[in-house]
């Protein structure tokens, strides 16, 4: 259904002291999503998660490689195409307005202002109260309140492909659940492939296919059963190694 | 009685199809269009002949008076001097504006000075829209005053906004606050070309628990310049709090200075303040719901301004 292949991002390297030194992110990548799939995507910080996400959505822009969808080149496309090709990306950091409404948001994503409609929609999310619809969405929402919104919009557009970048971060644990619910429902009643960026054992548990990125490549792709071992390791605090000769290193992550 | 151009600008600055209902007094040109008064609302020329005095009985609650002023004869400046005396106890809405037509190239203004003695427990509404339309080249200028008296537990909110054709403005904004008032100001101003907009404001909190709060938000296109001043002057135990963001387009420019002079122990003050391009993830956000850079642009400037 979305095919990435040989796809690679690389940005410039702020660590290196030659100016125009490069840093690969995503490293030739190759993957296929099948259609009506429930993917979760998880791995160390900085193993090119969020950045694998964001290729896919057009929000950065791709070095070399090839993204096709349903058989289609979309790897040219702005974002704006990709949306109405049916790809939908849930922000991890949502942005916040200064006078635009979650209505205004919805109202786009779900193409029309009907109240019934709009209605209809927060209702099939079920995560925040109908009152919640003439909230600006500005600085005053918490963490939690503004992550919700940012899942209704996403599930409001229908998408055939959507990408959620670690939709729990803010998010109590009580509405973990039902969150992990409500997205196993779209991808069934829906059919909508779905790909979570996540560090979240609830969300890694749903899916279907596992995928763990390491230094911009797959480093595994299974059932999370079969990750455990590798994500044991990644665990470990290697940091130690970095303070060699100092006394009493303990690592406190 | 109105011809189009008329009909554009009313609909532009008061939202008016045609001659509203109930108070009003539409000036065109300098000279007196129409007037209406109600049986709570009087209208009457001043005695200096430079405006109008609107005076609102006390206890008058759910009405509304408008008093658009038209420009659009070539090469006039007008000048007024209105007076609002909002009864105790009433509950208002004002709505003013000025609509100019320029269709030369000679400059065409308005100056327009609104006083405002709000008494005890009377709450107001005041909408102004400012607008200049047309194809002429001439110099548009709009340089409105506001001064508001805020008598003991009266609550003003003030709604000013300048959306396009203006070329010049400078506005003053200035306001005493008595005990337990408060005074709400929100001011958008967009500007392009090279247009100027100057706003000054300063608001005296004079009464116990009186509060103010002054909102702006500008858009500069183009070339334009925006300066945008307010100071909260606290003489007693009270609340104030100034928010100032602007948004720069393309090559405009920007200065905003909000102000906090605390001269009593218990006044509590705050501000924020913030001058930038759209940010990156609200763009983002919206073209990934669908919309193409520059709807989303439009979206986000309607709102910010809205």
């Amino acid at each position: 259904m979305l095919e990435l292949k040989d796809l690679t991002f690389s940005a410039p390297d702020t660590e290196s002291k030659k100016s125009d030194a490069v840093k690969v992110i995503i490293d030739k990548f190759n993957f296929t999503f099948e259609k009506g799939k429930f993917y979760a995507i998880t791995g160390p910080n900085g193993s090119g998660k969020t950045t694998l996400a964001k290729l896919i959505m057009g929000i950065n822009k791709t070095a070399s490689g090839t993204i096709t969808l349903d058989g289609k080149d979309i790897t040219g496309l702005s974002i704006t195409e990709r949306a109405k090709a049916g790809i939908a990306y849930s922000f991890q950091n949502p942005a916040r307005f200064k006078g635009t409404t979650f209505r205004d948001l919805l109202s786009i994503a779900a193409k029309t202002d009907d109240e019934k409609k709009l209605f209809e929609i927060i209702s099939r999310v079920g995560l925040c109260s109908l009152d919640f619809l003439d909230k600006p969405v500005d600085s005053k929402l918490s963490g939690g309140e503004i992550k919700k919104v940012e899942l209704a919009t996403t599930i409001a557009l229908n998408p055939k492909f959507a990408i959620y970048d670690e939709p729990d971060t803010g998010i109590d644990l009580w509405t973990i659940d039902p969150m992990v619910k409500l997205l196993k429902r779209e991808q069934k009643e829906q059919g909508t492939t779905t790909l979570i960026v996540s560090h979240n054992k609830a969300f890694l548990e749903a899916a279907d296919v596992l995928l763990l990125i390491r230094e911009g490549k797959i480093a595994y792709q299974g059932d999370l059963q079969g990750a455990l071992p590798i994500l044991n390791d990644l665990s470990l605090c290697n940091f130690s190694d970095a303070f060699k000769g100092e006394y009493d290193v303990r690592c406190y992550r | 009685m109105l011809d189009a151009i008329d009909k554009d600008l009313l609909k532009a600055v008061a939202d008016l199809e045609t001659i509203p209902k109930g108070a009003y007094n539409i000036r065109k040109n300098g000279e007196l269009l129409g007037r209406e008064i109600s049986a709570n609302i009087n209208i009457e020329t001043n005695a200096e002949g430079n405006g109008i005095i609107i005076n609102i009985k006390p206890g008058t609650v759910n009405e509304s008076v408008h008093i658009p002023v038209i420009v659009s004869q070539a090469g006039l400046n007008d000048v007024v001097y209105n007076t609002f005396i909002v009864g105790e106890d009433s509950d208002v809405t004002i709505v003013a504006g000025c609509g100019i037509h320029c269709g030369s190239s000679k400059e065409q203004g308005h100056e327009g000075i609104h006083e405002f003695r709000i008494k005890k427990n009377a709450r107001m509404k005041y909408v102004e829209k400012h607008v200049a339309l047309g194809d002429g080249k001439g110099k548009r200028s709009l340089n409105p005053a506001t001064k508001v008296f805020m008598e003991d537990n009266s609550y003003a909110e003030m709604e000013l906004s300048q959306i396009g054709g203006v070329d010049n403005a400078d506005r003053i904004n200035e306001a005493e606050l008595g005990p337990g008032a408060t005074l709400l100001i929100t001011e958008r101003v967009m500007t392009e070309g090279d247009q100027i907009a100057n706003s000054k404001s300063t608001i005296l909190l004079k009464g116990e628990d009186c509060k103010a709060n002054i909102i702006s938000r500008s858009v500069i296109k183009g070339n334009s310049v925006q300066n945008f001043y307010a100071t909260l002057d606290a003489r007693a135990k009270c609340f104030g709090h100034i928010e100032c963001d602007a948004i720069i387009m393309d090559n405009g420019s920007n200065e905003t200075i909000p102000s906090l002079i605390a001269k009593h122990p218990d006044a509590e003050m705050t501000h924020e303040a913030s001058i930038g391009k759209i940010a990156n993830d609200q763009l983002m956000k919206l073209m990934s719901l669908g919309l193409t850079y520059d709807e989303a642009v439009n979206h986000i400037l309607k709102g910010f301004l809205k």
